[in-house]
């Protein structure tokens, strides 16, 4: 095996700030080399250097044993690197075909080479691009992250990094991905997968970096480091490496896709009903009905999970019960009161806590601090004489960062400057502080968190539901959901099926039914 | 100071109008020279009529009153994701309304009554006319910078109507040299002067710089500030988190034509106290550009403001002593604009090169059911 990346000393500063420091890898030709990390650990920004995105600090890089110093991703793909990153890069409006040509040289876009080539790619990667005429804005996740990757390979790299591709596919598109990436690693070049689940680590990769806190913490080849042993890596901390993975705390393992379920709540006292929905029906402005007669009750004290295969219904079912889209039928009932048109801020008082599935949108203001993010909603307690109290405010939210363990400078941080994990936290923190919290409703909570934050996430979403809230926790990680929930929903075709008890030892098998259709 | 202090120092946004300021009057004093006057000569013209006479001076500063006014309602707007381009338009609206109420008041009204009651008519009529375009925007969706926009017109050609129309504005016409204006206003309602010997500045300074503060202060020290700002940054989480998202934005595009509206009531309340078609002499664009270029900083706001106040009228000396035209002054306000927008973004692009490049993210859908 030859080596085909060699990283030496490698660092970046932001100010004052180490993002990476004293970084060694060496990535061999044919294989396929996982870069892990919780976030903040400073994958991305490991990724954005050998892509040409960012310029290091210190330090070197080797390609093929001459020195490597790419000044833009174009650079690095001249070189033989592409990049897929962990947000799409394509042009929603456009073709797949479309996009496609963008990444070409010259005038006249060759649709003829192209064609030529995406063939070449389909039968050596057995990736095929199914309808090459289709709007990107109309393909679901898991095809658009296919023509993410075929893009990539149009120019015949070398070395293809992937930067978190599976956080947003579910289970078979994240096999046939995982498929992909050994097809690529058999035809003599490289992938240097950056992820935090463990799970797909020990499928895919030959071997692993472990990055923390900006520099390796380990490395070395699965055939010799046990999944375990990784996991104490990332984390920094004994999770009993002898043992390896059964002894983890199931729901941190389900966060990186590695044990098996185990009921991890006892059987709750299930209160009265907290909130309902009845017959909720929603259709798109291009007539695709999203919703169609969808119904649920949730019980205090009970956590009930949504599964299902993304684009089925349930991120418009969330919208429709935090209050951000009108239903055009259907009805929903906090206790006795009709919130079918309400705004948000009557849910918000009538007890309703939601975390939204778009974290940057809808959850939060990146360009103001996490004081003012956590209390935008009850700034009235901050007030004396019209004037906001900011010491007061401060003083409130530093509190909760401790109390939430939030990793930050302090409360007047931007919340831009945080981690994914947590930002969730500080949203969360703030959803569970609604006056007289009687439901929590939270749409992939854990989408996109470092390990040690998706368990302090569903930690916290265990307590509310011990608490006597109740809980609803829409997922595409059934394994969470299994690990976490009651009873678990399937969203299909704008319809909830189940329940399922996911208790019983044959609630996965039934949910998969139930997600692919092939019962109810 | 160390050299971060220094860079910061640099790139403040008063700092950076300055410097652009300098550049450009230096290109300004070429253009003089190519149109003949000395450079000496062109300087000195400049400076008498900036500065040179309490008269200039006067003249300048209630210039940059209004100009302040109009930016600070911008501020306002643009805040909460709003961009005002109807300024001259709610300037107009407030001008008449100014008028209106000024050439209708009994003779005798004292100051303490007749001011403000023009005042708050203007300030109302500007609401109003913004109003229009902040209600399609905020319940129907209309684009406001279209609308805004459009408006301006329609406002002129009202402010024509009404000062050719006998039956509205106009005043008596006694022969066929009364000017197509109004009456002037009642002497309660004219504007006190600032009390400086031989200089037309009037009290206009003072409200628009407290108008200036108290923008300032809304957004910095105030929870509906911060409603705003949200608003501005991510209308779908601010609607979540119980902003009222279409009331909001309403008050906010409304207010901003109430500023306006204000500095055209100031207007009509300073010699010669009449409305007059082309009374609002563009201010309403240039206030504009004022708020655009503070980019967020009141201190900036009020130092642009005041320096195109004073080129404007050293603009006019300019052209009168030195021959130089007066659009020469034009180009330099012109490059002013360019070079602190370069300069803002050369200094954002920078920025982003010493920063790791920002994750893509789709821009934010335009809120469905927000309406309310």
């Amino acid at each position: 095996m030859t080596a085909l990346l060699d990283l030496t000393g490698l660092g970046k500063r932001y100010g004052t700030v180490d993002a990476l420091h004293d970084v060694g890898m060496t990535v061999a030709a044919g294989t396929v080399h996982c870069v892990l990390g919780e976030n903040g650990a400073g994958k991305s920004t490991l990724c954005n250097l050998v892509g040409g995105g960012i310029r290091p600090s210190t330090g070197e890089m080797t390609l093929r044993g001459t020195a490597y110093s790419p000044g833009s991703p174009a650079d690095a793909l001249s070189r033989g690197v592409a990049m897929v990153h962990q947000h799409f890069s394509l042009v929603p409006t456009m073709t797949v075909r479309e996009n496609l040509l963008l990444s070409g040289r010259g005038l006249r876009p060759d649709v003829q080479t192209l064609r030529a080539r995406l063939d070449r790619i389909a039968d050596e990667f057995g990736l095929r691009v199914d309808d090459a005429r289709a709007r990107v804005a109309e393909l679901p996740v898991g095809a658009r992250q296919k023509v993410e990757i075929v893009k990539a390979l149009l120019p015949d790299p070398d070395l293809v990094l992937l930067d978190e591709p599976t956080a947003v596919l579910d289970g078979a598109e994240i096999d046939a991905l995982i498929g992909t990436c050994q097809a690529v690693a058999a035809s003599g070049r490289a992938v240097v997968l950056v992820t935090h689940k463990l799970g797909e680590v020990s499928r895919v990769a030959d071997t692993a970096t472990v990055l923390r806190d900006g520099t390796v913490a380990g490395s070395g080849r699965l055939s010799e480091v046990s999944v375990g042993q990784l996991l104490s890596l990332m984390l920094g901390r004994d999770t009993d490496a002898a043992g390896g993975p059964t002894v983890l705390d199931p729901v941190a393992a389900a966060g990186v896709g590695l044990a098996a379920r185990r009921p991890i709540r006892d059987r709750v006292e299930v209160g009265p009903t907290a909130m309902t929905a009845r017959g909720l029906t929603v259709t798109r402005p291009d007539g695709n009905r999203v919703l169609d007669g969808a119904g649920l009750d949730l019980r205090a004290g009970e956590i009930t999970g949504i599964a299902g295969v993304e684009g089925n219904g349930q991120t418009e079912l969330v919208r429709v019960l935090s209050g951000a889209l009108r239903p055009d039928a259907g009805e929903v009932h906090i206790g006795d009161h009709p919130i079918t048109t309400a705004p948000p801020a009557r849910r918000t008082a009538l007890g309703l806590g939601v975390v939204p599935e778009d974290r940057h949108h809808e959850a939060m203001v990146g360009d103001m601090s996490i004081a003012e993010n956590l209390y935008l909603a009850d700034l009235g307690r901050f007030r004396r004489h019209g004037f906001l109290r900011r010491g007061a405010l401060d003083q409130a939210a530093a509190g909760v960062i401790r109390e939430f363990a939030v990793r930050a400078p302090g409360p007047r941080t931007p919340m831009r400057a945080l981690s994914g994990g947590n930002q969730q936290k500080v949203v969360l923190a703030r959803e569970l502080a609604v006056d007289g919290l009687k439901v929590l409703v939270a749409a992939q909570p854990t989408r996109g968190l470092d390990v040690g934050a998706v368990g302090q996430v569903l930690t916290r979403l265990r307590e509310a539901a011990d608490r006597g809230i109740a809980v609803l926790v829409v997922s595409s990680e059934v394994a969470e959901l299994l690990a976490l929930c009651d009873r678990i929903l399937v969203g299909y075709r704008g319809r909830l099926l189940g329940p399922v008890d996911a208790t019983a030892p044959t609630a996965a098998a039934e949910i998969g039914a139930l997600m692919a259709g092939t019962t109810a | 100071m160390n050299t971060t202090d220094l860079r910061r120092a640099a790139f403040h946004p008063a700092t950076v109008a300055a410097g652009a300021v300098v550049v450009a009057v230096l290109v300004g004093l070429v253009l003089a020279a190519l149109a003949g006057a000395a450079p000496g000569t062109a300087v000195a013209a400049l400076t008498e009529g900036m500065v040179g006479t309490p008269y200039a001076i006067g003249k300048s500063l209630n210039a940059a009153a209004v100009l302040m006014l109009v930016a600070a309602g911008f501020v306002l707007a643009y805040r909460a994701g709003l961009v005002n381009v109807g300024g001259e338009g709610q300037l107009c609206a407030g001008g008449i309304a100014a008028a209106a109420v000024g050439t209708t008041l009994p003779d005798g009204t004292p100051t303490a009554v007749a001011l403000p009651a023009v005042v708050l008519a203007a300030t109302t009529a500007g609401f109003a006319w913004a109003g229009i375009a902040a209600a399609l925007r905020a319940w129907r969706g209309t684009s406001e910078i279209i609308t805004t926009l459009l408006l301006n017109f329609v406002a002129l050609a009202v402010l024509s109507l009404t000062v050719h129309e006998p039956s509205l504005l106009r005043q008596p016409v006694t022969s066929s040299e009364t000017l197509p204006q109004s009456a002037p206003l009642v002497a309660g309602a004219h504007l006190p002067s600032l009390g400086l010997s031989r200089s037309p500045a009037t009290i206009a300074i003072l409200v628009a710089v407290a108008a200036v503060v108290a923008v300032g202060v809304l957004f910095r020290a105030t929870p509906t500030g911060l409603r705003l700002t949200a608003l501005g940054h991510a209308p779908e989480a601010a609607a979540r988190l119980g902003v009222p998202v279409a009331r909001t934005r309403f008050l906010a595009l409304s207010s901003a034509g109430g500023f306006s509206g204000a500095a055209g009531g100031l207007l009509v309340a300073t010699a010669p106290f009449v409305l007059a078609e082309g009374f609002s002499s563009g201010f309403g664009f240039s206030g504009l550009v004022v708020g655009l270029l503070a980019r967020g900083s009141m201190t900036a706001l009020g130092a642009v403001a005041l320096l195109l106040g004073f080129l404007v009228s050293g603009g006019i000396n300019l052209q009168l002593v030195a021959g130089v035209p007066a659009t020469a002054v034009s180009i330099v306000e012109s490059l002013i604009i360019l070079l602190i927008a370069g300069s803002a973004w050369w200094a954002a692009t920078r920025r982003a090169a010493a920063r790791p490049a920002p994750a893509a993210e789709t821009s934010a859908p335009e809120l469905i059911g927000a309406t309310r």
